[in-house]
């Protein structure tokens, strides 16, 4: 006979009843549960280590002192205590202020009159050293996170590093993207699961789901070819710039709508078929439930739906590089051609620039840049949805 | 493995058509491939082949791709792309066994997979190479050695639509792109006032650097604060964007103009037009050179390599016509294929 | 107090139901009419991109031989009609000394067909090459002044329409030639980047949205997991390229070049290899399906949760039994859009190391490759007019091949997707 226990709830209860009821340890529940944290947080790990990459060149970027050719030489042979000194006419201009080279002593130039350079000498750690005539003078360039953040001109090659420009532009074609593709894939959305039958939903989602597919160059002539001679014959020639933003923006639009009619379309049909059948009681016609009922439902999918598009939006990359030129520029007019910062990265990291140059190592700046804008997006229009948000059950 | 068999079968061949001129058909099985390598010497010649086979001409030993295997990694400019791409087929189609890969990631990372991180054995350029790639490439132990394959000749194209200028200096050339002029009358009060358009290749290109080298003397400054001045990395693009008004101008690789000589017109500068004379002789400014790098001791250890840049000087003016570039000098492509010597030496 | 309507609530008031309701339907009506003008711009859009694409890859081409036949006629006898040894001499004659060697080594003149040597000459020596390509459109619609024009502008070029697409397009691998380019290398090249994409991304993807939505409760870590993978959709697709080189090319070295198992292909021996490239695109896919997959996991209502928990299963049954399954479609469609945007991508390869020019197939996950979208990106860069229409062949090819990858998917998830009541 097992033995009474007291403790026990139930008079009858034994031990082997409470070991029956209690919570029996689950092996493969955990291990399935830890898989799928692990999962979830791999996501981290990808953020960490593109913030760690991006973050260690950026570095780079901003600390590094690069040295470059003027194609000016020393007039006049000089000796290590002369200031002044005459450099030939043609070549780069020289700046006050800035740090400039021969061999290896470096200078500030204090002065410069027409071809006479005054500069204070043995800088930067370096021995004043006489140099003969013809000695090549290097410039340098250096970028400060104060030009990075508040300059709007961007343009490396001449000592430019103004990052505004670049985002000014991504702004801007993706917003025309985005006013693009939102009514009209929420529109294609609607009608696709709320008015469509069955069998034109499944042919015509697949179908534009193809435009995903199609490589994004395909799109950047499309954009050039097609896009902009449309804005020209609309708008004029003049106000339409060969390469312009807003046929970019649009062609854009036009890529990232299947983004947004299929996952808008699916979370529209993935909302109760019983909401809409209360709504149908209640004397609403078919519009004011799909509007005031479907879709208040259904609006954290939708908005994720935006959120991945407008993301795509921001790091389109090949349309931008053909349609909206290779000309960094900070402009407001969306018919003026400008260069975006996923452009920007494209175009340095497969030309023929040396890997070694700030202007190369500028990209990783750009991109950590990029990632944190659209980090802010993601957070600000996660605070929106929240807010709008009608749960249901 | 199977390279070793290739060899293998290439040393008892040898040995074999030494012993006797009418030895081998029987014994090697003609199904697999070795045998086949084996066999090439006998067709053309019947003393048994060797690599080195000095011809009267050239100063290059005559290569036969039947006898190279292994492979052949490059990477680099994207146009010296195409060219490399034709003299890498050629190479397979005359029987080359291993395998060549052609990255086109741009001059500036093809140096860096060859000198920084050390994966390539060629890399393509459309510009020379740097100091300090330079001094990259001699801290992971290797000295690039430069051979010039060919030229790529710039063209300053108008539409055909323009009428008023055919020929520029290359003084004018540097009004029309830069800063100070905005009207196509303020480089010759003959021209009509209307805004110059100016279509630019992007600051990353080759091209670019070269212009500004040969016409701004290395300052980009006025070049790249000129006004309506238009940028794009895409050639092709460049052209459609000159075809847009009589008041454009741009410049671009030659091939792109060739391709539109239709409706684009090519100026000449200082009265000469690009031609391949003009540009072999250097009478024409704006010629670019391309280039392929290697190292002497990747090429001493990786016989294909060697075999493949030797093959590709000795063809590449048969080709890069074709592809749509200018063939180098005699002179220059001599001075390739001695260094190609000097380096296996 | 008499309760204030909702602002939504559809007013009954004195006024009467009838007149208001029919404005009513009048303005549903509009917005049908609305809601069907976006469907069918997006499908005029489609069409207009996929006619564009196809204008290229068809259409009349003036096809010129480089070396007249009539030339090669020795003594008066026609090319086609000569004895095999004179064919073997003018073989000799026109291609370049190795090219003969290679033939001769391949098999002996004197051992093949004749006819095999007069298709050699017609190849490598008459060689017909395309001098010039017109549009689709300009064929179907004005044929009668295109073939005014190409009998004016190339007198001795033979007019014949020309389908770039065809099997030997297909089968071919690549080559400088436009006339005898292929794409099978990066056909090949695509099917295995994407397949490792999709089989790395899809469980991950999905089990990550299952963590998140079943699991995880509201904390911190979650709401910045959440934030996190939404943000990372908007990574533009290069910086995953850099990232992949840091990771895959380089740290995992020994294991995405196969090292480790021993079974390194020696034409890479780094880790620019399939699999590195393969799990880029898997890491740039996976907030598309985890997003797509969270979506549609919370869209099951939870009344099928609470009967499942009612009749004893746990958690994990649950999800499997019956959250999964009523999830799915919302699931592929985020497969699907992965899919499309892994075959579609350029940037990042180049980076982990795609070649450009390679013809010999990838042999498994440790190759060197080439994908679709590299060759299609490169010959749209050349400057000749042929290499147009062989990319927009390729296009051609890469839509179908994403059709039929995604065909299971799409016919999966229309006979998954029906309303739940």
């Amino acid at each position: 006979m097992v033995s009474q226990v007291k403790t026990g709830i139930y008079p009858n209860e034994t031990a082997a009843h409470r070991a029956a009821l209690r919570k029996r340890p689950r092996i493969s529940e955990t291990l399935i549960q830890g898989f799928l944290f692990f999962c979830g947080a791999l996501s981290i790990l990808v953020t960490l280590g593109i913030v760690y990459e991006l973050g260690k060149e950026s570095l780079l970027f901003f600390t590094r002192q690069q040295w470059e050719e003027t194609n000016r030489t020393l007039v006049d042979a000089m000796n290590a205590e002369q200031t002044t000194f005459r450099m030939t006419e043609t070549g780069m201009a020289l700046s006050v202020d800035s740090s400039i080279r021969l061999r290896s002593e470096v200078m500030t130039v204090t002065d410069i009159r027409g071809d006479v350079v005054t500069v204070a000498r043995a800088q930067q750690n370096t021995v004043a050293a006489p140099h003969e005539s013809g000695v090549e003078i290097e410039t340098s360039r250096r970028v400060t996170l104060a030009e990075f953040f508040t300059k709007t001109e961007w343009n490396p090659q001449i000592g430019k590093f103004g990052i505004w420009a670049l985002v000014n532009a991504t702004l801007m074609t993706s917003l025309t993207a985005v006013a693009v593709a939102l009514p009209l894939g929420l529109c294609v959305a609607i009608y696709l699961s709320e008015y469509a039958s069955a069998r034109v939903r499944g042919v015509l989602k697949p179908l534009l789901e193809v435009l995903a597919a199609i490589p994004t160059v395909v799109y950047g002539y499309f954009a050039l070819t097609f896009m902009t001679p449309l804005l020209r014959a609309i708008f004029g020639v003049n106000t339409v710039a060969i390469y312009n933003t807003a046929s970019a923006g649009i062609v854009i639009g036009i890529l990232i709508l299947p983004l947004v009619s299929s996952m808008a379309e699916d979370s529209l049909s993935a909302v109760p078929q019983s909401l809409r059948q209360a709504a149908y009681a209640l004397g609403a016609t078919r519009l004011e439930t799909a509007v005031k009922v479907v879709l208040p439902a259904a609006l954290s999918g939708i908005a994720a739906a935006f959120i991945v598009a407008a993301s795509r939006a921001i790091g389109e990359t090949m349309v931008v590089a053909i349609a909206a030129g290779a000309g960094p520029a900070f402009t407001f007019n969306p018919f003026q051609a400008a260069e975006t910062m996923t452009g920007h990265i494209v175009r340095i990291s497969g030309g023929d620039l040396s890997y070694d140059s700030i202007d190369y190592n500028s990209i990783f700046a750009i991109g950590l840049m990029l990632f944190f804008i659209t980090l802010g997006l993601n957070i600000l229009s996660q605070r929106i949805v929240k807010r709008f948000r009608e749960e249901y059950e | 493995m199977r390279r070793t068999f290739v060899v293998l079968f290439i040393l008892v061949a040898l040995v074999a058509t030494a012993c006797g001129p009418k030895a081998t058909p029987t014994a090697a099985p003609v199904a697999t491939e070795a045998p086949k390598a084996t066999e090439a010497p006998k067709a053309t010649d019947p003393t048994p082949a060797t690599v080195v086979k000095p011809v009267e001409p050239q100063l290059l030993p005559e290569v036969n791709p039947l006898e190279v295997t292994g492979n052949v990694v490059t990477a680099g400019s994207s146009t010296v792309y195409p060219l490399a791409e034709r003299m890498a087929e050629r190479f397979y189609d005359e029987g080359f066994q291993g395998q060549i890969t052609i990255d086109s990631i741009g001059s500036g990372a093809g140096y860096e997979r060859f000198c920084k991180t050390g994966e390539t054995d060629i890399a393509n350029a459309s510009r020379a190479i740097k100091d300090s790639e330079k001094e990259a490439c001699a801290a992971i132990g290797r000295t690039p050695i430069e051979f010039r394959v060919g030229t790529d000749a710039l063209a300053v194209v108008v539409s055909q639509q323009n009428t008023f200028v055919t020929d520029v200096t290359v003084e004018e050339l540097a009004l029309i792109f830069g800063n100070t002029a905005t009207k196509w009358s303020d480089v010759r009060p003959e021209w009509p006032a209307e805004n110059i358009l100016r279509f630019i290749p992007g600051t990353d290109s080759g091209t670019f650097d070269y212009f500004v080298e040969h016409v701004f003397a290395k300052d980009k400054e006025p070049h790249l604060t000129a006004a309506n001045t238009q940028l794009s990395e895409d050639d092709n693009v460049l052209a459609q964007g000159v075809l847009g008004s009589p008041y454009a101008v741009g410049y671009f690789g030659y091939a792109y103009y060739a391709e539109n000589a239709g409706t684009l017109k090519a100026l000449s500068l200082n009265g000469v037009v690009p031609t391949a004379e003009t540009v072999e002789d250097n009478s024409y400014a704006l010629a670019r050179p391309l280039f392929l790098y290697s190292d002497a001791k990747i090429m001493q250890e990786k016989p294909q390599v060697a075999a493949y840049i030797n093959f590709f000087l000795a063809y590449v003016n048969e080709e890069i016509v074709d592809v749509g570039y200018f063939p180098a000098s005699e002179t220059t492509l001599l001075a390739a294929q001695q260094a190609w010597v000097a380096a296996m030496q | 107090m008499k309760p204030r309507p909702h602002k939504d609530a559809i007013h009954l008031g004195t006024t009467g139901f009838t007149p208001n309701l029919s404005r009513r339907h009048r303005v549903g009506r509009a917005w049908l009419l609305v809601f069907q003008a976006a469907t069918i711009v997006g499908i005029v859009v489609l069409t207009t991109l996929l006619l564009n694409i196809m204008n290229g890859a068809f259409g009349y081409a003036a096809v010129e031989n480089k070396v007249d036949p009539d030339t090669l006629a020795v003594d008066g006898v026609p090319l086609e009609d000569l004895p095999q040894e004179e064919l073997t001499r003018i073989l000799q004659e026109n291609v370049s000394a190795g090219l003969f060697r290679r033939l001769e080594n391949d098999l002996p003149f004197d051992e093949r067909a004749r006819l095999e040597v007069y298709t050699l000459v017609l190849e490598r020596v008459v060689e017909p090459r395309v001098v010039k390509q017109w549009s689709l459109q300009d064929s179907i619609f004005r044929s009668a002044q295109v073939k005014a024009e190409a009998a004016r502008a190339y007198p001795k070029a033979e007019l014949q329409f020309k389908s770039w697409l065809n099997s030997q397009f297909i089968r071919n691998p690549q080559s400088a030639k436009a006339e005898s380019a292929g794409v099978r290398t990066a056909i090949l090249g695509s099917l295995w980047t994407v397949s490792i994409a999709i089989l790395f991304a899809f469980p991950i993807g999905v089990g990550g949205a299952i963590y998140l939505e079943e699991y995880a409760g509201d904390n911190a870590i979650n709401r910045i997991i959440h934030t996190n993978i939404n943000n990372l959709a908007g990574v533009p697709s290069i910086i995953y390229g850099i990232l992949g080189l840091a990771i895959f090319v380089r740290a995992l070295e020994p294991l995405t070049s196969g090292a480790l198992w021993g079974v390194a292909d020696p034409t890479t021996a780094n880790g620019r290899t399939i699999l590195s490239a393969g799990l880029t695109l898997g890491l740039l896919v996976l907030p598309m399906i985890i997003i797509n997959a969270r979506e549609a996991i919370r869209a099951v209502p939870s009344s099928l949760r609470q009967a499942s928990y009612g009749i004893g299963a746990t958690r994990w049954q649950t999800v499997w039994y019956h959250v999964l399954p009523n999830a799915l479609p919302g699931i592929l469609t985020g497969t699907i859009l992965a899919i499309s945007r892994a075959m579609g991508e350029t940037a990042p390869l180049v980076v982990i190391g795609a070649s450009t020019f390679i013809n010999i197939d990838p042999n498994g996950p440790f190759s060197k490759f080439t994908t679709l979208p590299i060759q299609i990106y490169q010959w749209t860069s050349r400057p000749q007019d042929v290499f147009r229409n062989i990319a927009a062949a390729a296009i051609i090819v890469l839509v179908l091949l994403l059709l039929s990858l995604n065909a299971s998917a799409v016919l999966l998830r229309n006979r998954f997707s029906r309303r739940l009541d």
